[in-house]
C-alpha cells in the first residue's frame, strides 16, 4: 500500500555556488543538488519519451557548466528548474529529489 | 475596589471544522460524489465526526447516496445539516423536488453556495468534505476563495480524457494556493469475479500518471464495483454489516480514507514551518 505518513517539505532553499543550490527538508535533512547532474534527471517531454519513458537526453550533451536562470515551486510537492540550455519543463518532485 | 466574585465569564468555545477537503475533478461522471459519500462513512467509521457539503446546485446527487434519518432545519439565519447515517450533510437536494431542476443563473448559484459556507452550523467536526461540481467556473473559485479550504483531493478515471480535465482542476487549485491532498483514480479496473483477472477498461494507470507528473500523491485506486453503484441507487451504506457484497469496496475506502487522514494530518502539521511558495533568482557567485 502506498503510504507515505509524512510528505517530505521544503523548510529553506538556497543557492550554494554557481551550480549548485542546498535544500533544508521539513525532517531537517540538508541536501545539494549539482544543476548538470539534474538536468540529466529531467522529466519533461523533451528529455524522456512519454510513451516509453525512454531518456531522449544523452547525458553526454548536458554541459557541467549548466546553471539555473530559477527555481521556482510547483504547488507544494515539487520544483521546477529554468536551466541555462533552455530546458525549463522538467517538474522535479520532492520525493525524488529527497532520495537523491 | 472591591475583588470581583467571579473571574471573567469563560467565552462559549466556537465549534470547529478541522479540517476542509474539497473534493473535486474538473469533471463530470468520474464518480466525485460517490467518492465523497464513501469517504465520509469511511472516515465516520474510523471515529472522525464528518460533514458533506454538495455544492452542485445543478445535479446534487449526496442526499440519494446518502438519505437523511433528520432533515435540515433553519434557526433565523443559521442553517442546521441534515443528519445521514451519522454524517451532517446540507445539499440543494433538500430544497427542491428530486425531479424538479435548479434553474438558475449563476450569481443565484453562487450566493447559495455563499449560504452554505457562512450560515450552515456545523458543530465540531474532524473532517468536512466539499462535494464540488463539474467544471472550473464561478461556483468553484467562490469555494477556493471563501470556504477556507485545508486542502483538494482531485478524482479522475484512468482514460486521457478525463485526466485532461482535472489538469485543469489541479491548475486552478494552484492558481488559488489551495494544497492538493492527491490523486484519487475510479473506475481504476474490473475484477473479473470468474478468473480474478483485472481488467482495465478505460486505460491503465491515468491517476497514477498524473500524480507522478504533477508531483502530488497518488491516493490510490477504486475498481469499478456493482455494490457501490447499487450502494448509491439505494442510500444503503457499504460499511452496513448486512451488505457483505461490498465489504471489497469498504476496503478500498477505508484505505484511501487513511492515506488522506496521514496526508492531511501532515499537511497542517508540518507546513507550519515549510516554505509554502518560493522563487530561487540565480545570481552569479565568485
Amino acid at each position: 500500500m502506498n503510504i507515505r505518513k509524512t510528505p517530505i517539505l521544503v523548510s529553506s532553499i538556497k543557492q550554494k555556488d554557481n551550480h549548485t543550490f542546498s535544500i533544508v527538508w521539513s525532517d531537517g535533512a540538508v541536501k545539494d543538488y549539482r544543476l548538470s547532474e539534474l538536468q540529466k534527471r529531467c522529466p519533461c517531454a523533451n528529455c524522456v519519451d512519454e510513451s516509453t519513458g525512454k531518456r531522449i537526453l544523452n547525458d553526454a550533451n548536458v554541459n557541467a557548466d549548466v546553471r539555473a536562470v530559477k527555481i521556482v515551486s510547483i504547488g507544494r510537492y515539487a520544483l521546477r528548474i529554468q536551466f541555462t540550455s533552455g530546458c525549463s519543463t522538467g517538474i522535479y518532485g520532492y520525493d525524488m529529489l529527497y532520495q537523491l | 475596589m472591591p475583588l470581583k466574585m467571579f473571574s471573567e465569564e469563560r467565552k462559549k468555545e466556537q465549534p470547529r471544522v478541522k479540517h476542509i477537503i474539497a473534493v473535486a475533478a474538473g469533471k463530470g461522471g468520474v464518480g466525485k460524489s460517490t467518492v465523497t459519500a464513501n469517504l465520509a462513512r469511511a472516515l465516520h467509521w474510523l471515529g472522525f465526526t464528518v460533514g458533506v457539503m454538495d455544492t452542485d446546485i445543478y445535479g446534487p446527487s449526496i442526499r440519494k447516496m446518502l438519505p437523511e434519518s433528520q432533515l435540515p432545519a433553519q434557526n433565523g439565519q443559521a442553517i442546521s445539516p441534515a443528519l445521514c447515517q451519522g454524517i451532517s450533510v446540507i445539499s440543494m437536494a433538500f430544497f427542491r423536488k428530486e425531479s424538479e431542476s435548479s434553474a438558475v443563473r449563476a450569481p443565484i448559484a453562487n450566493s447559495i453556495i455563499t449560504q452554505f459556507i457562512k450560515n450552515v452550523a456545523w458543530g465540531n467536526l474532524d473532517y468536512l468534505l466539499i462535494d464540488f461540481p463539474p467544471g472550473t467556473g464561478d461556483i468553484q473559485l467562490t469555494l477556493s476563495q471563501q470556504a477556507n479550504l485545508t486542502g483538494a483531493i482531485l478524482v479522475t478515471t484512468p482514460q486521457e480524457v478525463a485526466v485532461m480535465d482535472v489538469r485543469k482542476a489541479m491548475h486552478l487549485f494552484d492558481l488559488v494556493q489551495v494544497p492538493i491532498v492527491g490523486i484519487v483514480e475510479n473506475m481504476s479496473y474490473y475484477l473479473n469475479p470468474q478468473t480474478k483477472e483485472k481488467v482495465h477498461l478505460f486505460g491503465q494507470s491515468g491517476g497514477e500518471r498524473l500524480a507522478r507528473d504533477s508531483g502530488v500523491p497518488f491516493l490510490g485506486g477504486i475498481p469499478i464495483d456493482a455494490s457501490l453503484c447499487k450502494s448509491g441507487d439505494t442510500g444503503v451504506s457499504i460499511f452496513d454489516e448486512a451488505n457483505i457484497e461490498s465489504k471489497e469496496s469498504a476496503e478500498h475506502f477505508l484505505r484511501l480514507a487513511r492515506q488522506i487522514v496521514a496526508h492531511v494530518e501532515a499537511l497542517t502539521t508540518s507546513s507550519k514551518d515549510c516554505l509554502k511558495g518560493f522563487e530561487l533568482i540565480w545570481q552569479e557567485m565568485k
